[in-house]
């Protein structure tokens, strides 16, 4: 397997994302010299412009890129994070991952069911398709 | 600005990727999955899935903030009824609607829709212009204040009340304004008072849309 450089986490303040990070920055001190970049989207609503400001949902993004920064130190490892506002989520981390030259993307994912059926939601079937590099799932057990 | 285009088909992508190209904030509305997944592929998340008709799918898009909406699908009704739900709705300012069937035109302006582009036409006159006997063609409509004038090429016909006669001497139909003559593949020039015209110059006029029969007699002798 090819050292990493950098790695992206794309983080929604869930607990499956805290679990992601915890990965990825074992990987990261694995391979040593590796950027991880947590990055929280906010997800613009079509009736305002994209870089409409809306504190609200700001001041949330902010909290959770605290939450995850501190968290790192607590797994040891430094991290930069960034806030992206974006119409679509799953589009906007692909872009993202090709924008910082990604050499994998670590996301995180919980038992969730639709219609009675296991489902992975529509953000990760996305990135799997579409992402230009590797993307690592990181599932979290129905039991945790 | 913010253009909504409804309708992902030929007209429609190309349109939204003009836009696009020229900075303009785009977003393409169509009802069909595959269409909107492929555009989504090439473009960017531009691509809304949805009925451009349906109230509920043009606030999803933010047709409120909209500085215009231009409606390209096939259908003629559909087009209708996206421009109407965006400017009665919705409030934006204009509206530009494709519309195949050429009678259908009227009933799109009269129920408000501030641009209409009947394809038919189009191509028709363009056909026309290729036709060396034909002798008016419709070049462009303004609209707008001006919405009853139209920009024409008139081919001057040999035999008829122009030939041999000056500007000053034609009796041109009221408001009619001729800007410009081409002879012989020269270069084209402004007519004046004293200008004479000779069998096959081109014309182009800018006059009100009841004047045209008048001009056709006057340079065709038709």
């Amino acid at each position: 397997m090819n050292k990493f450089h950098t790695i992206l986490v794309p983080v929604a303040g869930r607990p499956e994302d805290e679990d992601a990070l915890e990965m990825a920055c074992q990987l990261a001190r694995l391979s040593g010299d590796v950027k991880v970049i947590v990055t929280n989207i906010i997800s613009i609503d079509r009736s305002l412009p994209l870089d409409a400001e809306v504190e609200s949902e700001i001041a949330k993004s902010e909290a959770i890129l605290a939450r995850f920064e501190n968290l790192a130190k607590k797994f040891g490892y430094p991290i930069e994070t960034n806030l992206l506002q974006a119409r679509l989520v799953a589009p906007a981390i692909v872009d993202e991952a090709v924008e910082q030259k990604a050499d994998a993307i670590v996301i995180g994912s919980a038992y969730k069911t639709r219609f009675g059926e296991f489902s992975l939601g529509d953000v990760v079937p996305y990135i799997l398709q579409h992402a230009p590099c590797r993307v690592i799932l990181n599932h979290r057990p129905a039991s945790l | 600005m913010y253009i909504i285009v409804v309708g992902g088909g030929r007209l429609g992508y190309s349109l939204t990727k003009a836009l696009l190209s020229e900075g303009h904030e785009t977003l393409l509305i169509d009802k069909n999955a595959e269409v909107c997944e492929k555009i989504n592929k090439e473009l960017g998340s531009i691509c809304l899935r949805g009925d451009a008709c349906e109230t509920a799918i043009q606030a999803e898009a933010g047709t409120g903030r909209a500085d215009l909406l231009i409606a390209t699908t096939g259908e003629d009704e559909d087009n209708l009824v996206a421009c109407q739900v965006a400017k009665y709705r919705f409030n934006v300012p204009r509206t530009i609607a494709r519309v195949r069937v050429p009678r259908n035109e009227q009933i799109f302006k009269q129920l408000g829709v501030d641009v209409t582009v009947n394809s038919t036409n189009i191509i028709l006159e363009r056909i026309e212009h290729e036709v060396p006997s034909h002798p008016l063609t419709h070049l462009f409509c303004l609209t707008g204040d001006n919405r009853e004038m139209e920009i024409l090429e008139i081919r001057a016909a040999s035999g008829s009340a122009a030939i041999d006669k000056s500007l000053n001497d034609l009796q041109l139909p009221n408001k009619a304004v001729l800007g410009l003559v081409i002879r012989n593949g020269e270069k084209p020039f402004v007519p004046r008072g004293d200008t004479v015209f000779k069998p096959g110059d081109q014309v182009i006029a800018v006059a009100p849309t009841d004047a045209e029969e008048e001009l056709r007699k006057l340079f065709s002798g038709k």
